[in-house]
């Protein structure tokens, strides 16, 4: 290996590093440039997130045939914006795409192509923007999220033949307060070689090779090239390669770790990420005074990311579990303290209770938004329960909201018993849209709701008591005999 | 627990009638900073049972200067606002219970959790 300085390197015009030592400027060279970025989002959530790119960047995004991204185009003096997004799990910056890349036939043609592919990309911006981010993230002392893991930090690859690749959501348990300080020694670019690795993604039925080649071979000429020095765990740069049937993208990673994971430092066995906590919120737009109930509320995910992202409302997280609900204090407290210590006022408009959501303690028509992840059945509750739970939680639900103006947001994977139990509820639920995501590797649908002007004990819904705890257990199993 | 949230809470113990508001005995209370929102505020007065509001508030000695009933033009009134968002989110039950006014079954509040489960024979 040939140990390079960083600020010496010129090997040619396209790959000349810009060495600065002005870390305070915004911009690199003093000029504004303009690049596209890229953004993965939960399956689903593609047009929440290009709205949210929209109020808070100004610029219109573009949604790629790959599901989960997003694209937009930034100037380097506005880039700090990408990090105040709160629907995407990972930024890119775009070195170059291919709308219709030409796969060679055979495999070895292929990949000498992109062997080859290395030295004749438009490296320079993307460079200066990945430069450019990384004093941005020092600034801020980059806070991450709370999962203390990489994610995958041995593959590099990962295959699918399905279009969808979403990663598996593992459930990470974790009982530190304080993860939010996961230190990664960023080497100052000037002084130190530069470490990579190359992520290859890849998709689609009709390629001659797999990612792990594509990767091995596409990396190996990267190296070459800037004579970097491949590191699959402690690297300054990230090299994407994402291959999409025909659709072909080169970009550099803006984030280290994902960052859907950043409001909860207390997980429990099915905690929803954060970024489909804010799709969900979005869709059902908190107003200003708003009471937003989550009566299964898990760990708090939901509930938290609106106290925190949409504070002029005011949630009131439940669920029958001790242990749901203390997770759910402990989470709330850890942002509190977190927003303490930096010397804001601290207390978020949340509060906690313990309840039975089939007979909530809650005033009739009171609630403006109920916002829920219900149990799918696979890793909490059951199939079997679910018949009975869904019917009486809806007419619940309903009895609570406000009639003519309630929405609800529900997220479930059970999507028959769902439908048919809403089937029956006509009287006092009206849905609106209905978004299809993808949690955990698990389909599922995230339901918009509205609540009919019917006041409730007078549809034939609620009228229909539900029956004791003899005759319901009956009705089970004849039911599902 | 705040009393904003108490103000939505109702006892829902099998063959109550009037539920509703809970009576409040605290063992320790705490009061936390909350940004001031003054919309907020305002727009949530009409969601509120006022008078429920005020009777928390006195139970826990943190009533002050809170009108019995509430003053006219109330939304321009800066000054109001503040004492009714100070009761509504800043003000919180951490430890003690919360009792039925026509049962008297009580239901325990525990780091700031108001537990509301009932037991098979109240449901």
């Amino acid at each position: 290996f040939i140990i390079c300085q960083f600020v010496t390197r010129h090997t040619g015009p396209e790959t000349a590093l810009p060495s600065s030592s002005c870390t305070d400027c915004d911009t690199t060279g003093g000029d504004v440039i303009t690049v596209t970025v890229g953004a993965t989002v939960p399956t689903g959530f593609e047009h929440t997130a290009a709205e949210e790119v929209k109020e808070k960047i100004g610029v219109d995004a573009r949604i790629s045939k790959d599901r989960g991204r997003i694209y937009f185009p930034i100037t380097t003096d506005k880039l700090f914006q990408v990090h105040l997004l709160r629907s995407v799990d990972n930024l890119f910056v775009v070195v170059q795409e291919y709308e219709h890349y030409q796969f060679s036939e055979s495999k070895e043609e292929t990949l000498i192509d992109l062997q080859q592919l290395a030295s004749k990309l438009p490296w320079t911006n993307a460079l200066e923007v990945w430069k450019l981010n990384s004093t941005l993230k020092k600034k801020k002392g980059h806070r991450r999220g709370g999962n203390g893991s990489k994610g995958k930090p041995n593959s590099e690859a990962h295959d699918a033949t399905a279009v969808d690749n979403e990663q598996q959501e593992l459930p990470q348990p974790t009982a530190q307060t304080d993860t939010c300080s996961q230190d990664v020694e960023e080497a100052t670019p000037e002084a130190k070689v530069i470490k990579f690795r190359v992520t290859c993604s890849r998709a689609g039925d009709k390629h001659s090779f797999s990612s792990n080649e594509a990767a091995r071979d596409f990396g190996g000429a990267v190296q070459e090239f800037f004579e970097w020095k491949a590191d699959m765990t402690k690297f300054d740069i990230e090299v994407l390669l994402n291959i999409h049937n025909n659709e072909v993208v080169i970009g550099i990673a803006l984030t280290e770790e994902s960052l859907h994971r950043r409001n909860i430092s207390h997980f429990g066995p099915t905690t929803l990420r954060s970024t489909l906590c804010y799709g969900m919120l979005r869709l059902c737009k908190p107003q200003a005074s708003d009471i937003i109930l989550d009566p299964m509320c898990g760990t708090g995910a939901i509930p938290l990311e609106g106290a925190i992202e949409f504070h002029n409302s005011f949630y009131i997280a439940g669920d029958n579990n001790d242990m749901a609900v203390n997770r759910t204090v402990n989470n709330i407290c850890h942002i509190q303290k977190r927003r303490a210590d930096k010397g804001s006022a601290s207390g978020l408009p949340i509060d906690t209770v313990q309840w039975d959501l089939c007979n909530l303690p809650i005033r009739t028509s009171s609630v403006d938004i109920i916002i829920t992840d219900m149990p799918f059945g696979k890793r909490m509750g059951s199939r079997k329960k679910n018949w009975d739970l869904y019917p009486s939680c809806l007419r619940e639900m309903a009895r609570v909201s406000r009639p003519g103006s309630g929405k609800a947001v529900l997220l479930t994977q059970d999507k028959k018993c769902f439908a048919k139990a809403i089937s029956r509820m006509g009287g006092l639920w009206r849905k609106l849209h209905t978004v299809w995501v993808n949690v955990g590797g698990l389909h599922a649908g995230v339901y918009l709701l509205k609540r009919t002007g019917a006041l409730f004990g007078q549809t034939p819904e609620d009228v229909y008591e539900s029956r004791g705890p003899v005759e319901r257990q009956e009705k089970d199993d004849t039911e599902l005999s | 627990m705040k009393l904003l949230t108490h103000n939505m809470l109702t006892s829902h113990v099998k063959g109550v009638i009037k539920g509703y508001p809970l009576l409040i005995k605290a063992t320790e209370v705490k009061v936390n900073e909350v940004e001031f929102n003054p919309q907020f505020v305002s727009r949530m007065i009409p969601k509120l049972e006022w008078s429920a509001l005020v009777q928390a508030a006195e139970e826990l000695g943190q009533r002050q200067d809170l009108p019995s009933d509430l003053v006219p033009d109330y939304e321009t009134n800066e000054e109001f606002l503040k004492k009714v968002h100070r009761v509504l989110l800043e003000v919180e039950v951490v430890e003690g219970c919360l009792q039925c006014p026509e049962s008297g079954r009580e239901f325990p509040i525990s780091r700031g959790i108001p537990n509301m489960l009932l037991n098979e024979d109240e449901v």
